[in-house]
């Protein structure tokens, strides 16, 4: 009996000092990626990053090191801990981190067919509404998700399957150019910060078309648009993509 | 794998296939009807094919994609691909409504026992081609006109000009144009001998300086607008300057703001001229070189300019014109000093009395301070029609023109056209036609027997309307529209229902000199014919079938496109294929492989222009554009005790003209036009409360009106809209007319405003 409480207090000690030690590494392997700040994506990740490793250094130590020497019960509640909270833990928060963190900028910018909307997106001298909201901080993170919100664990079904049908296009390379949104925008993106505003409302044309505005009957891009460079002002199919259509007015 | 008890717990390649199958199964749907939503995002509206066109409204001239299902318009988007980068304003957006309100006329009507009756189209034409054959032989050619549209399609108003003046062989063909452009066409005409802006849209995208005046851009162009604006987001530093007597929606967004009595143009100009003079702005090369200078019909000098604009001092003129110095000065300053400056004006130049005056000399400012051919740096006069300038301007159907820009006074000229037209020497007459207020006074007296009227609305339109509605009455008025009734159609004796937009073909020219074409995709409804087919009818049953041989809109574009190759205003290359498949050409365009002129009077980038200097005004027997001089003058209808406030009329962003079009169309209908604008302290003074009706009376008329209290107009100063046909601000306007464009002064006239006595 006294060997085991002996035993425990080591087995506390082991533990605790490996828990530490995988925080410590989680955390410098995070910091190493340059980010300053706690944001939700980086916690999920390092939520994730720990969960999955203390699982299986845990389930390794539990199951072939300490099996003999734990008593039934503990070793039963570890393997609860270690085959089930621990994965459940991980696979969600990496699930999170992903649905969370594709909603930057730069993870829409990962695909090289986006290039001229990102271009265009951070060009001083762009006067699409991408551009313009980006430039005056209009929304402070995420741009691209702000506008089409469908995206996210909050987003809809659509925007799942149109996820999928993206990436199913992409990495057969069966995408055509110039990339053409389907469908009707739906302007409830815009509405939802616009027409809160009594800018918004004060405006005749805005109350006549009410309904077509919530039924997207009518856009509200078509007549405030464009949003982003028309298909043929982006040059496509080059990685090294440029916005040609503005290079004629930086020459003043 | 089938375990101990044989059942099978796992998924067998069979099983894979199966479920791979069924993906590939449903995605495949997708392409059928209805199953699309499970594949990709379908468009709340469904539309089966869309066509290549134009908005139906005013002279931006927007490209637009037409929607077109189960034989009907459903849907229009901006053509990413035109010059509007597939924006369209509301109006724009309502396109998809308008061939389908309520007030279309579906069949002819003649007016037996004073009200009028459906007929069929053989009645209705035999009865027009009856008394029009009469009146010309009773009476001459001279006892008939054409009164036609600024929105007829350029084959139609060609064609209408073509029977009147080389068939008939009267001039009396004049048009809606001459209430909106006619001092822009006069101003362009005795500048460079030409007409129509030198510059192009695209030098929104260039300018570092806009001198925006006499316009409301924002309401009235407003995919125009737009575009200032993309320039101003790109580059915050440019100005924008906007001179109205009104702080508008687009004066709201400038920079400066002269908010100018009305009228008072020519001295503010002047006075910018003088401070470009004082400060050294002049751009001495385009002085020694380029320009002359004239008043009336003597011929000046620059130094009878400077000494003409001594008189206009910044600190004399803000008295006249109501503002401060310092902002003429600025004004001035601005205009000059920037990379490339730009000015864009409308019915706020025009429709003054001294209108083409205004004209010239914003053309003059220019041309002086050398802010001229470059990008971004041009004097742009926006069109308020969508077809003014291609279909009537250019083709001449007015009453002083012939075809590209040749006059009815000049032997030469009808000679020119007597034989392009292949008519007989002597066939056109030599005296100058009516002009639409002369026109509608001939009908007052008689002299006028029938008038042929298209696609407009003079009884709700012209200048002190109640006047001319009594010749309206009495002349034998034939008139062709979509809708009934109007202000004009009461008149009538005839009506015949017209196609309206995409229900006929044809090609319009925009305010940047673009020709582009509308399809004909859906059916007129009811008996409705498009006008080309009402004109050559009509000249068939008068006798002119071997003048009008083109029949159709292709062949008559083909004969008229062939005709202008014979002047400088040469679009011979803009062939009727290329408008089918292009987003339309800006003339000149002399061959088939010519990309078109975005910029005129620059030798090596305009066909027409010759040598090599910095510019060839080759509208000008001596190469050089002329800067006219002008004196401010005072009002004609003179503000008294009894008429102490100036009336000043316009249009809202959310309808058009005199609203047959836009009446009826459900999203519009509640906006509801009929307001005065009032200072809010005149009203306190007048006892005049908000939404109270007033009383607005001038010398000729009154119209009632719903009080709208507000510092948007000057103190002194109401404002109301023409829109609105049961408040019809025309009773009060004033039909004095610019001695040199005969265009009317809508803009200004004396009123009295006080509360209606209940």
């Amino acid at each position: 009996m006294i060997e085991w409480k002996k035993r425990s207090k080591r087995y506390q000690l082991g533990l605790l000092s490996f828990a530490f030690l995988t925080l410590l590494l989680g955390n410098s392997a995070w910091a190493g990626e340059g980010a300053h700040e706690m944001s939700g994506v980086g916690l999920l990740r390092g939520i994730g990053i720990a969960a999955s490793l203390i699982g299986i250094v845990g389930l390794i130590l539990v199951q072939f090191t300490y099996r003999a020497r734990l008593p039934r019960g503990t070793y039963h509640w570890l393997l609860l801990v270690g085959l089930f909270i621990l994965p459940i833990t991980a696979t969600t928060s990496t699930a999170l981190t992903v649905l969370e963190g594709t909603k930057a900028v730069d993870a829409c910018a990962s695909c090289h067919v986006m290039k001229p909307f990102v271009e265009d997106l951070k060009n001083p001298h762009s006067a699409s509404l991408a551009s313009r909201h980006y430039r005056n901080s209009w929304i402070a993170k995420d741009q691209c998700y702000a506008c089409h919100v469908t995206y996210g664990v909050n987003g809809t079904i659509e925007g799942k399957r149109d996820g999928f049908r993206h990436w199913l296009y992409y990495v057969t390379n069966t995408y055509q150019e110039p990339v053409k949104y389907a469908g009707s925008y739906p302007n409830s993106n815009c509405l939802n910060c616009h027409a809160e505003t009594p800018k918004w409302q004060r405006v005749k044309s805005h109350r006549a078309l009410s309904n077509d505005l919530t039924t997207d009957r009518v856009a509200c891009i078509a007549c405030h648009g464009p949003p982003h460079p028309l298909p043929h002002e982006r040059k496509f199919g080059n990685p090294s993509n440029s916005i040609h259509f503005q290079e004629a007015n930086d020459e003043r | 794998m089938t375990d101990a008890s044989g059942n099978n717990n796992e998924l067998s390649r069979r099983d894979i296939l199966r479920v791979m199958g069924v993906a590939a199964g449903m995605a495949s749907l997708s392409s059928l009807p209805g199953c699309g939503n499970i594949w990709e995002r379908q468009a709340v509206i469904p539309v089966e094919n869309w066509h290549k066109g134009v908005c139906r409204f005013c002279g931006t001239g927007c490209g637009m994609m037409i929607g077109v299902s189960n034989q009907k318009v459903v849907n229009v988007k901006g053509d990413e691909s035109a010059h509007n980068k597939g924006r369209l304003c509301i109006k724009g957006l309502m396109n998809r409504e308008i061939l389908y309100t309520k007030d279309r006329l579906l069949y002819p009507l003649i007016r037996k026992n004073g009200t009028l009756q459906r007929a069929t189209w053989d009645e209705a034409m035999e009865l027009v081609a009856k008394q029009f054959r009469q009146a010309i032989d009773q009476f001459g050619p001279d006892s008939v006109a054409f009164y036609g549209s600024g929105q007829l399609y350029t084959q139609e108003s060609y064609t209408a000009n073509k029977l009147f003046k080389a068939g008939i062989g009267t001039n009396n063909v004049d048009g809606n144009p001459r209430l909106c452009m006619a001092s822009a066409a006069a101003g362009y005409t005795s500048v460079y001998g030409k007409d129509e802006p030198a510059g192009c849209y695209e030098d929104i995208d260039h300018a570092g300086c806009f001198f925006i005046t006499g316009s409301n851009t924002l309401e009235c162009h407003p995919i125009l607008w737009e575009r200032i604006r993309d320039r101003k987001r790109r580059y915050p530093e440019t100005f924008i300057m906007v001179v109205d007597p009104r702080r508008t929606f687009t004066a709201r967004h400038a920079d400066l703001h002269l908010s100018i009595i009305p009228g008072t143009d020519v001295a503010l100009y002047n006075a910018m001229i003088h401070e470009f003079i004082r400060n050294d702005f002049i751009d001495t090369d385009m002085v020694e070189n380029y320009l002359s200078f004239q008043e009336g019909k003597a011929k000046k000098s620059f130094e009878d300019l400077k000494q003409h604009v001594a008189e206009y001092s910044p600190k004399k003129v803000a008295m006249i014109c109501g503002v401060t110095e310092r902002d003429i000065q600025e004004a001035a300053y601005q205009f000059a000093s920037s990379d490339a400056t730009m000015s864009l004006w409308t019915m706020g130049l025009n429709q003054q009395v001294q209108g083409t005056a205004a004209n010239r000399l914003v053309n003059a400012m220019h041309l002086l301070t050398g802010h001229f051919g470059r990008p971004g740096a041009t004097p742009f006069s926006i069109t308020g029609q969508p077809n003014a300038c291609g279909g009537v301007r250019d083709t001449g159907s007015l009453a002083h023109a012939l075809p590209n820009g040749r006059v009815v006074k000049n032997p030469k000229h009808r000679q020119e056209m007597e034989d392009l037209w292949k008519v007989p020497r002597g066939r056109i007459s030599p005296k100058p036609g009516f002009h639409a207020v002369k026109l509608f006074e001939a009908m007052n007296r008689g002299d006028i027997k029938c008038c042929l009227v298209m696609c407009t609305n003079p009884g709700h339109t012209m200048p002190n309307s109640g006047h001319y509605r009594k010749g309206m009455e009495k002349t034998f008025l034939v008139v062709a529209d979509s809708f009934h009734p109007t202000e004009t159609t009461r008149f009538a004796d005839v009506v015949l229902p017209a196609a309206l937009w995409v229900e006929k073909e044809g090609v319009t020219g925009n305010a940047e000199r673009r020709y582009h074409h509308y399809p004909k995709v859906v059916d007129p409804p009811g008996e409705a014919r498009n006008d080309l087919s009402i004109l050559v009818e009509l000249a068939d049953r008068l006798g002119y079938k071997e003048l009008i041989s083109a029949r159709t809109p292709r062949d008559v574009w083909e004969e008229w496109r062939k005709i202008s190759a014979h002047s400088k205003y040469n679009f011979e290359g803009i062939t009727y294929d290329r408008l089918l498949t292009e987003r339309g050409i800006l003339w000149p365009c002399p061959s088939e492989d010519h990309p078109g002129t975005p910029r005129r009077y620059l030798p090596g980038k305009d066909p027409m222009a010759h040598g090599s200097g910095r510019f060839d005004f080759y509208g000008k027997p001596d190469g050089r554009a002329t800067i006219w001089l002008h004196h401010q003058e005072d009002p004609l209808d003179p503000y008294t005790e009894e008429f102490p406030m100036i009336f000043n009329t316009g249009r809202i962003l959310e309808h058009w003209h005199s609203m047959t079009i836009t009446g009826q169309v459900e999203q519009l209908k509640p906006l509801h036009p009929d307001y005065l604008e009032i200072y809010w302290r005149d009203a306190h003074h007048l006892g005049i409360e908000e939404g109270t009706q007033v009383l607005v009376r001038s010398r000729r008329g009154e119209v009632e009106l719903r009080a709208r209290l507000s510092d948007v107009v000057r103190p002194g100063m109401v404002f109301a809209t023409m829109h609105s046909a049961q408040h019809l601000v025309n009773f009060a306007t004033h039909d004095v007319y610019d001695p040199f464009s005969k265009q009317p002064a809508f803009k200004r006239c004396a009123v009295s405003v006080r509360p209606k006595s209940v």
